[in-house]
């Protein structure tokens, strides 16, 4: 596989965004329409107390990805209510056309005391095309449980038939490092399947197996079905140091399927790393895998992790 | 946050108590105190329930490693035998940002009788949140009937702001399982509220008794439950036929706070069993349980 860089395609210091947010353009996700397509992602403003919030915001191109249409600087989804799991922050969101409503799968963020935060996944649902969701309820439809402890977030969600499949990831511990001042989290990539989009049963297998170490960080994964085979692109980091140096920093991974569930990883099949030079040049991260008008392209984050912006690349082959 | 009761374990001459205790932690002259809670127990003779036999020399139950829900405390709990094995499911609070606590329901067993219990599974909740029910799970109650698990529970519904002071609103609900470990919620309110529409309902506890099931809670006001006496806990009481539709009727609890004394100011958190012939009930007095736990019995039905 070779991807063909077509470089970075959206800053977001260069618009005006939803409420104060100036910078950050993270984990960016498609809705294809007929005549453009609709990138979501994650923005950021800063609170009152100097924490960072996550807000969905959206970019409309066309369908060359040459001109951008519109920059949305209206609420797409507000933060949860006191107290919700999505109290301070949505980051990412996964958007889903289902026959004649959109659905929206996010990863809600709030904020601890021991660590930084815990997240889960909700369930909103759209009537107009995209521009606003509204949510199924205050709570997440998918959350930790037994296995599970925490950080339950990145779905990507594929129907086939009348069952929802969902490939997201969990935190399985988190790290105190001399070399770090905070805690720092590990999670691994699993599979959960739905009826109905709202009731999950989770596999709980890890389905992507460590390349680093056992403390691997996976993330974002993004599946499409090409030639009758599954592929997966999803990053992958070390669970310390990874901010600063560029040899721990996220790199993008890949795996295959003919199943849906059993993975077979081969990241040196991935065609696609981090640049020379640039804004991709220390860190590649949160891809998103679609096609349009035939084609299939990759969308991702470069450095510091999309503070200024995404980029595309469509498959050579 | 509230400190919860218990339940029983009988042994062969001894009456197991399980409430839960609470450490200081961290205290200083300008810092807020914050509480870390444990779950313990205590055994009580048999033919003289105030007769203390002995108490825990530890806290029975570990609390969760860095970030888990159960980090900051593993309490009120509910114990329930289950062939070998001894099932502990509990209420485990972590803290948070913008309002001081969460919680979920976890679950521990023991396999020496009761005096030792571990997490089931790796640091994660039996019962968490889902779209109706955002937030604060807790004051788990198991049985088992007739086959089926039944586990009645507090769930948050709301945070509202009281002078720049979260407190939080939450109704008793419920949820079945044929093996106790994967539950199906029902995701509605079971009891009616009496107070006001953001009356606090928890610690639901059921038992069967002449033909019926019956239900006692803890109810109390959202705002002012902690120093104002007609604002605090008490018990209420709901029967019900079918565990599904209650009647609530708090006339019928037959206990409310004394007029002097440790149980003066509020009741809560009680719970029910029988012991050879009798109904006893334990529950918690002033100040959530800081003052200890006392006994009644059931003189008429």
């Amino acid at each position: 596989m070779k991807w063909k860089k077509l470089g970075k395609i959206f800053d977001p210091t260069e618009y005006k965004l939803v409420g104060n947010c100036g910078e950050f353009a993270q984990s960016p996700q498609t809705l294809v329409f007929d005549d453009f397509v609709r990138i979501y992602f994650s923005t950021r403003e800063k609170d009152a107390s100097g924490k960072y919030l996550s807000h969905i915001s959206f970019v409309d191109f066309d369908k060359k990805f040459k001109k951008i249409l519109n920059v949305s600087t209206e609420s797409v989804i507000p933060l949860g209510k006191l107290g919700c799991f999505d109290e301070h922050g949505i980051f990412p969101i996964n958007v889903l056309k289902d026959d004649d409503r959109i659905l929206a799968f996010t990863t809600g963020w709030n904020r601890r005391v021991s660590v930084s935060a815990d997240a889960s996944i909700g369930l909103a649902v759209s009537n107009n095309d995209g521009l606003t969701f509204k949510k199924v309820g205050d709570g997440p439809v998918l959350t930790s449980s037994l296995n599970e402890p925490f950080l339950v977030g990145d779905a990507f969600v594929m129907k086939t038939g009348n069952t929802y499949h969902m490939w997201y990831i969990y935190g399985c511990r988190w790290i105190k490092d001399v070399h770090e001042s905070e805690p720092q989290r590990v999670y691994k990539i699993v599979y959960a399947k739905s009826p109905d989009a709202v009731n999950w049963e989770k596999e709980g297998r890890h389905i992507i197996s460590d390349k680093l170490n056992k403390d691997e960080c996976q993330a974002l994964p993004t599946v499409v079905k090409y030639d009758n085979i599954f592929h997966m692109f999803f990053c992958y980091r070390h669970a310390t140091g990874f901010r600063k140096n560029k040899d721990r920093g996220y790199r993008i991974g890949y795996a295959f399927s003919t199943d849906m569930k059993n993975w077979t990883r081969n990241d040196e099949a991935c065609g696609i790393d981090i640049s020379e030079s640039g804004w991709d040049s220390d860190m590649v991260c949160y891809p998103h895998v679609f096609t349009c008008d035939d084609k299939l392209y990759l969308l991702y984050n470069g450095n510091e992790f999309g503070r200024l912006g995404f980029g595309l690349a469509e498959l050579e082959k | 946050m509230d400190e919860g009761v218990c339940s029983v374990r009988f042994g062969c001459c001894v009456q197991r108590l399980y409430p839960g205790c609470i450490f200081h932690v961290g205290r200083s002259r300008t810092a807020l105190a914050k509480y870390i809670s444990y779950q313990t127990y205590i055994d009580l003779k048999r033919d003289n329930l105030f007769e203390i036999l002995g108490t825990a020399p530890n806290p029975v139950l570990d609390l969760g490693v860095l970030g888990t829900f159960d980090e900051f405390g593993t309490n009120p709990s509910s114990v329930v035998e289950n062939g070998d094995e001894i099932r502990m499911y509990y209420c485990g609070w972590t803290r948070c940002e913008t309002v001081p606590f969460n919680s979920a329901i976890g679950l521990a067993r023991s396999l020496d009788g009761g005096n030792t219990f571990t997490k089931v599974g790796k640091g994660g909740p039996i019962l968490s949140y889902s779209p109706d029910e955002p937030f604060l799970l807790g004051s788990p109650k198991v049985k088992k009937i007739e086959g089926t698990w039944y586990l009645w529970y507090a769930a948050g519904s709301k945070w509202i702001t009281n002078n720049g002071r979260p407190e939080p609103v939450y109704k008793i609900r419920m949820a079945t399982s044929a093996d106790g470990i994967n539950w199906v919620k029902a995701n509605r309110n079971l009891i009616e509220n009496k107070l006001e529409e953001d009356e606090c309902q928890a610690s639901a506890d059921v038992f069967y008794f002449n033909n019926s099931f019956h239900m006692f809670f803890s109810y109390r006001y959202s705002i002012g439950y902690r120093f104002e006496k007609d604002k605090g806990y008490r018990i209420g009481y709901a029967s019900s036929n079918d565990l599904i539709n209650w009647s609530r009727d708090d006339a019928k609890a037959g206990i409310d706070v004394s007029e002097e004394g440790w149980d003066s100011e509020m009741i809560s958190y009680s719970y029910v069993f029988r012991l050879d012939n009798e109904l006893y009930m334990i529950y918690q007095g002033n100040n959530f349980g800081k003052t200890g736990l006392g006994l009644a019995i059931l003189e008429s039905f």
